[in-house]
């Protein structure tokens, strides 16, 4: 353990770090989940996409092979973002700080980015570019997906490299300038998410009752004559909120497919749906 | 039949890659859709069930170490089923989730064998063999992809015909019910992100996003645009209120 807590043999301080290899660990990091399992997570990946900084720092070979050994450890964060964390410790390591100092770091902005990330691509990014292509593919318009294609990667490209050289330029004081902002940042993209749900909501799950009650004379068409007049779409809103609701439950989402499956089925079998 | 199956192989590796690792998300349903139909050679109905399929998906994301069922082969059944079959788009999302479910299983099964490679690892870090560590990364693609490409080969190049006949077997209130199912499904991913997203205080919002696009038909970009005015609104209120204290203190102590 000694070892492992002791700074480097080589401890002199020199920027060597360019644009270039900054560039390189981008493009590395495209492969951060290459070897994914369920005991280091991405420490493999996360190495892989470190060597071109280590290996430019680290002339000592005692040095790298102390440095890679740590970057072994475990890791997981958003695959996104992660380049973020990259930048930082690219600069930690070029100053030679304590292998403690950086395993800090590197925990201390795992986990946090990783919801971050979540919030930012899965819930707000892929939505409203998949949407906007699925809503053109739909009509069987060849754009949707190269639409989609196109914005989803002027983002995710901007931000790997963005974050890179945000990252590395600003160190270590990066990470109190992030603190300050994330709160508002995660909030804002709450905001835009929920309200993208909402219409994603109305415009995307299709749910009607064709049953037509014959009172007497009178034909009163259940869906266009009551639900439309009272509020229309409230039945895919309805459904979306039972299923909120089941998940809260505990119910996995495997499950509600199933039970999904079966009240079409059973459904369409009265006649009701 | 080989030859459009060993094709849709080859972009199950691709697509598997990047689910996993590229992440450029030409693996996505809209994407698979797309190319499916040009290997099939029925662009139409590919791109539609490959949206219908991406609808049902988008909320099915691997949120907080959670395995939603597998997109890629999701995607490549659904669309190679619909084109095959020449059924409604909609029930290729029944056939699609029970293949996807599976394969998930399949590939959590992997994450597990991939562990006791990385003391191997350890030992490569330890000699500071750089090039051993890539190896490591570029051989755990390669299986994946393979894996992906076999699990695409083979329902699609033996299946297609039994598929064929099953379908034209089964009763229409089955089909018509997968429909119905389908139609529904992407409530369960829209739950999926309110679980994770909601917040009471901003409960207003979704609804503000639901009314917007039932009363004024507003296409999802527009609502988009609204939301970002009105979060980039409120990103500065805050941010503003917040700084202004901040700086005065600073001053005082300067002082």
């Amino acid at each position: 353990m000694e070892s492992n807590i002791a700074s480097y043999q080589d401890t002199s301080i020199e920027k060597v770090i360019t644009k270039k290899e900054l560039n390189r660990m981008v493009w590395r990091s495209l492969f951060l989940q290459a070897s994914f399992n369920y005991e280091r997570m991405q420490a493999c990946g996360w190495l892989y996409s470190m060597i071109p900084a280590l290996e430019k720092i680290h002339k000592n070979k005692q040095d790298l092979a102390k440095s890679m050994k740590m970057h072994m450890e475990f890791f997981n964060t958003h695959p996104f973002l992660v380049t973020f964390i990259m930048g930082i410790v690219a600069a930690m390591e070029e100053n030679k700080e304590e292998q403690e100092t950086i395993r800090g770091i590197k925990v201390a902005t795992m986990g946090p980015l990783g919801g971050i990330g979540d919030a930012m691509f899965w819930l707000t990014a892929l939505p409203i570019t998949a949407g906007i292509g699925a809503s053109l593919a739909i009509d069987g318009n060849i754009l949707g997906p190269i639409i989609f294609l196109v914005l989803f990667n002027i983002i995710h490209f901007g931000l790997r490299f963005g974050l890179m050289s945000y990252g590395y330029n600003t160190g270590v004081r990066a990470m109190q300038s992030l603190k300050e902002n994330t709160k508002y940042v995660s909030r804002a993209a709450n905001i835009v998410g929920l309200t993208v749900i909402g219409a994603l909501i109305a415009s995307y799950i299709s749910l009607k009752i064709p049953l037509v009650v014959t009172a007497g004379q009178a034909k009163v068409a259940l869906q266009a004559d009551v639900l439309d007049k009272v509020l229309p779409n409230m039945l895919p809103f309805g459904y979306t909120i039972l299923m909120y609701y089941l998940l809260n439950k505990n119910f996995s989402p495997v499950k509600l497919i199933l039970l999904t499956v079966i009240i079409g089925i059973v459904g369409k079998l009265v006649g009701l749906l | 039949m080989f030859g459009e199956a060993l094709l849709i192989a080859i972009w199950a590796f691709i697509a598997g890659i990047d689910l996993f690792d590229g992440l450029t998300h030409v693996h996505r349903p809209l994407v698979t859709g797309l190319v499916v139909g040009l290997i099939l050679g029925d662009l139409q109905t590919g791109l539609i069930t490959g949206a219908t399929l991406e609808l049902v998906w988008m909320g099915m994301v691997p949120l907080a170490g959670a395995q939603p069922p597998n997109v890629v082969i999701g995607g490549i059944i659904g669309c190679a089923f619909a084109i095959l079959t020449q059924q409604d788009p909609k029930v290729a999302v029944g056939v699609a989730v029970p293949f996807a479910v599976a394969v998930q299983g399949a590939i959590t099964l992997m994450f597990t064998i991939f562990s006791p490679i990385m003391h191997k690892a350890d030992t490569y870090a330890e000699n500071a063999d750089t090039k051993a560590i890539a190896r490591i990364n570029y051989i755990g693609m390669l299986f994946l992809g393979l894996f992906y490409a076999l699990i695409a080969f083979l329902p699609i190049y033996f299946g297609a015909d039994l598929a064929k006949s099953v379908v034209s077997s089964l009763p229409q209130w089955f089909i018509g019910g997968l429909s119905v199912a389908g139609g529904m499904m992407p409530a369960i991913g829209f739950a999926m992100l309110l679980k994770i997203m909601y917040k009471k205080e901003y409960a207003m919002f979704l609804i503000i996003g639901f009314i917007l696009a039932t009363y004024l038909k507003l296409p999802l970009l527009a609502v988009a645009i609204v939301a970002v005015c009105v979060a980039g609104y409120d990103y500065y209120m805050n941010k503003n209120n917040t700084d202004k204290p901040a700086k005065r203190e600073v001053r005082s102590h300067g002082i």
